[in-house]
């Protein structure tokens, strides 16, 4: 057990983790101390000393060594100065005084300073309302400024940092949270200070300029308004805008957002998503999400999706109603065996009623995806109470055919971190990754060696305590076979488990659910194409036409082909009935993340047109073919989820909706202590459970 | 040219004082060797330099920016740093820096139209008791004048006019 330290924070009884730093201490009991440079994700600097506090400890006599007593008590002694909150542990006895004349006084006059060299121009920047510098001002600032006006400094207010970033050097307070950010947290220190005193300057002299994958994070712990993104800036006021939480749904790593949406005259009245927000979950993304998470949900507004269904008729797609749409479908599927190939790209609840339709009807479910593995996962996953952020010295990791950096960024941010922890990361990869200088060992190799090179890496890798192995983009069915034979015994164990880093949000929610890989050596286009013939198709969220020319062809020998899409795909034109699909944005569900996390999304604008729900129009068209799915809510259908998958047992969208206290505390009122992240109050999620089936040689019949 | 090419001895010298793993020490005197002659760093140098020491140019750029001994754009040949600190500015650095300014013909942190004499104010240079005082910085490396008269100094840049051009 780590040893406490008992302390006295403006008369409040603190008992915290000895090595706590002031400023944590007191956010633990609820008090603020101002901050700008600190940051409860970095280690302190101590540069910018808003932190200011009266410390006093028990005085020792010398000549005893033991406390001098007053009154019978203890005898504090105050320093001579104040000292920073940030950069000072706490000690036993300690007496701690956040808002006495003196400390007020001081933190009084920091912001004077500050504020000597701000341009105080709220009015037209984004961060006003949000805005930490606003805010201490306002709570701890003096009203007016002893320095002249005309000797305020001034510099350049727009300056593009890269594509994604703008920086107002004038608002700039110094505090060096986003040079630290990209240098200690996303391991790319393209961001410098140049100059000093008033003078110091963000630059950068990467090439391409400030390209880093997690740039937009510096904008959320920007305590001023200096840095903004491109996407948001001068987009709309904080105030203004709603809150929805949601789920990134553009890789497996499952990051929770938070929607900022407004009603809009520029929209035609409409409510439009306004920008997308971290929201704190510690054991997912902590409080980042990477650029895409942040920027690439635009598609969801792109003009050209589809509003209404469309029936071929006469060799030509036309508008049609919902019921005739869907009579037309049910027709379609009716007695007949239906093929259903859906992508990850949907929620638990839409893979799950397609999967009812196709099993009702006597046809397959197949996943539009082209990684082997799957099934392994489900079995040599990793399940409940793992946590990227509990691996250090003792864990190993291994990271297969897999760029964590571009293809799930926040599981690299999470992996770089526990290999700085001591864990011993190993990376397997035919090309060089920006993990890779943070590996203890490298093994260069082409495809058809990695399996083999795995199996050399095993005694090594399974010494160690917790092994999490990541299998991705370039694995064939041998390599992901042999990471699962690591894990062999480690089955439900927390921290320990495979994980595919999958092309999708859901994949891993598919093959819970029982789907089945296109092809299960290859995944090609050939297995689908030789799959569609003479049946009828049912694709969701999947594209094949538009993605292989051949498959557009093997789609015209299919029996009939029904469709559910967000956009009029190639794929969709080549269909017999097309349903317009929601966007994740504006229905609720639930995706299951790589780490096996199942987690709510919920409404964040309303529907477009007439689009519904994905798994509303499986349970129409399930209903039309005289089938029983529940299709009313998403929540019903995550109950006869539960109750179906042996994995989900117990898991309702109640449950998916908790939350438990995390640290650090943020999203608050306390904006300049964690930055503009949200706090979570719509549910972390749960792990599911390594499936129960008796364990037996679900990999290939090796001696293990 | 690049700085491998131009100074390879004096690199492998620099790099030969510190330790294999901790090449970006090297970072400061390879400044110094990019700013012989020119008097500036370039973004030529700056790029090598990051590549010598493996460190990203951003951080090159970051320490040219924070010591005034390293510049990174052309100026005067001569660049003469007058502290106007507070020890010096008691015993009279101000005036001594308008004065010589004006004479001259420029204004602090300017340089003249012959491109010879640049003159800047800068921060304590630790000859506090001899002020008026400066250091110039030339090819020849950096040298400190004290107790200067405004006559002195422009005797001095006079001298200097002949040897540098
Ligand atoms: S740009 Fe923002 S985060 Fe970066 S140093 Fe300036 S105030 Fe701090
Ligand atoms: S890491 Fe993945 S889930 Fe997280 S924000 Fe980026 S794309 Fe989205
Ligand atoms: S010095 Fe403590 S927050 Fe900046
Ligand atoms: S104050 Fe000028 S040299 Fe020290």
């Amino acid at each position: 057990m780590t040893k406490t330290v008992t302390l006295t924070i403006d008369d409040q009884q603190v008992t915290v983790p000895e090595g706590t730093l002031i400023v944590n201490a007191a956010k633990m009991v609820g008090i603020d101390i101002p901050v700008f440079c600190y940051h409860p994700k970095m280690e302190p600097v101590g540069m910018c000393r808003q932190c200011l506090v009266e410390v006093g400890r028990p005085a020792i006599d010398r000549a005893t060594g033991q406390p001098v007593l007053e009154d019978g008590k203890p005898k504090i002694q105050f320093g001579p100065k104040l000292e920073t909150a940030c950069t000072t542990p706490v000690s036993e006895g300690m007496v701690v005084l956040t808002h006495s004349e003196k400390a007020r006084a001081a933190q009084k006059e920091i912001l004077e300073f500050l504020l000597t060299s701000h341009p105080l121009d709220c009015p037209v920047c984004d961060k006003g309302g949000e805005c930490p510098l606003q805010n201490l001002t306002l709570a701890y600032g003096p009203a007016e400024s002893r320095f002249l006006y005309s000797e305020k400094h001034h510099a350049e207010k727009h300056v593009p940092l890269g594509d994604k970033i703008w920086l107002d050097r004038e608002r700039c307070i110094q505090c060096g949270r986003c040079i630290r950010f990209q240098e200690i947290i996303a391991g790319d220190p393209v961001l410098s200070f140049y100059q000093r005193g008033r003078d110091t300057d963000i630059i950068t002299h990467s090439d391409p300029p400030f390209d880093s994958i997690f740039s937009g994070n510096t904008t959320d712990i920007c305590p001023v308004g200096a840095l903004t993104t491109a996407d948001f800036r001068f987009g709309a006021r904080p105030w203004e805008m709603k809150a929805a939480a949601s789920i990134c749904s553009l890789c497996p790593v499952g990051c929770n957002l938070t929607f900022n949406t407004r009603r809009e005259a520029k929209a035609g009245g409409k409510v439009v998503i306004k920008r997308a927000m971290p929201r704190q979950n510690e054991q997912v993304n902590e409080i980042w999400i990477c650029d895409r998470g942040r920027f690439n949900w635009h598609y969801v507004e792109d003009p050209s999706r589809l509003t209404h269904p469309l029936v071929k008729k006469d060799g030509k797609l036309e508008k049609a109603s919902w019921s005739a749409a869907i009579e037309a479908a049910g027709n379609q599927v009716k007695g007949n065996q239906v093929l259903v190939v859906a992508s990850g790209r949907l929620s638990n609840e839409d893979l799950f009623n397609l999967k009812q339709l196709a099993d009702g009807l006597g046809g397959e479910a197949l996943l539009y995806d082209s990684l082997p593995g799957g099934e392994l996962t489900t079995r040599y996953g990793v399940s409940a109470g793992t946590n990227l952020g509990d691996l250090g010295a003792g864990s190993a990791i291994l990271v297969a055919a897999a760029d964590l950096y571009h293809e799930a960024p926040i599981w690299y941010l999470r992996v770089k971190a526990a290999a700085e922890r001591g864990a011993n990361l190993v990376i397997v990869n035919p090309e060089a990754t920006r993990l890779d200088k943070y590996a203890k060992k490298l093994v260069r190799c082409g495809k058809d060696e990695a399996a083999a090179k795995v199996r050399e890496l095993a005694a090594e890798l399974t010494a160690a305590e917790n092994l999490v192995v990541f299998f991705g983009r370039t694995a064939d069915r041998n390599l992901a076979e042999d990471c699962a034979a690591l894990l062999q015994g480690r089955e439900g164990r927390a921290n320990n488990g495979l994980i595919g880093v999958w092309p999708r949000a859901n994949d891993q929610g598919a093959w819970e659910l029982g789907y089945k890989p296109v092809d299960p050596s290859t995944g090609s286009g050939q297995a689908l194409a030789q799959a569609v013939k003479g049946k009828v198709v049912y694709l969701a969220a999947a594209d094949p036409a538009g993605d292989d020319p051949q498959l557009a062809e093997a789609l015209k020998g299919a029996k009939a082909v029904i469709v559910q899409e967000l956009f009029p795909t190639k794929t969709a034109s080549l269909a017999d009935v097309v349903f317009p699909a929601q966007a994740f944005t504006e229905r609720d569900g639930s995706y299951t993340s790589g780490e096996r996390r199942v987690q709510r999304f919920y409404p964040a604008t309303p529907p477009l047109g007439e689009s519904r729900a994905d798994f509303a129009i499986a349970a129409a068209v399930a209903a039309a073919a005289g089938l029983e799915v529940e299709g009313r809510s998403a929540l019903l259908v995550m109950d006869k989820l539960a109750a179906a998958v042996p994995a989900f047992v117990g898991i309702s969208y109640r449950k998916l909706a908790e939350v438990t206290e995390q640290w650090p505390i943020v999203g608050r009122g306390d904006l300049y202590y964690g930055g503009t992240t949200y706090e979570n109050r719509q549910g972390l999620g749960v792990q599911l459970n390594v499936s129960t089936f008796k364990r037996s040689n679900v990999v290939r019949g090796r001696a293990l | 040219m690049s700085l491998a090419e131009e100074y390879p001895e004096q690199i492998q010298k620099i790099f030969a004082k510190y330790p294999p793993d901790r090449k970006q020490s090297a970072v400061m005197p390879l400044l110094h060797l990019a700013q012989l002659g020119k008097g500036f760093v370039d973004r030529h140098d700056l790029v090598e330099i990051a590549d010598l020491c493996g460190i990203t140019e951003t951080d090159v750029a970051e320490i040219v920016g924070f010591y005034t001994l390293y510049h990174d754009k052309p100026e005067g040949k001569l660049r003469i740093q007058v502290c106007t600190d507070i020890a010096c500015a008691l015993r009279g650095a101000d005036e001594f820096l308008a004065q010589l300014c004006e004479r001259l013909g420029i204004r602090p942190g300017e340089t003249t139209p012959d491109g010879l004499v640049m003159v800047e104010a800068v921060m304590c240079l630790a000859a506090c008791d001899k002020a008026p005082m400066f250091q110039v910085q030339g090819p020849d490396g950096i040298s400190y004048h004290e107790n200067m008269t405004v006559e002195k100094t422009l005797e001095f840049i006079e001298t200097a006019r002949k040897e540098v051009k």
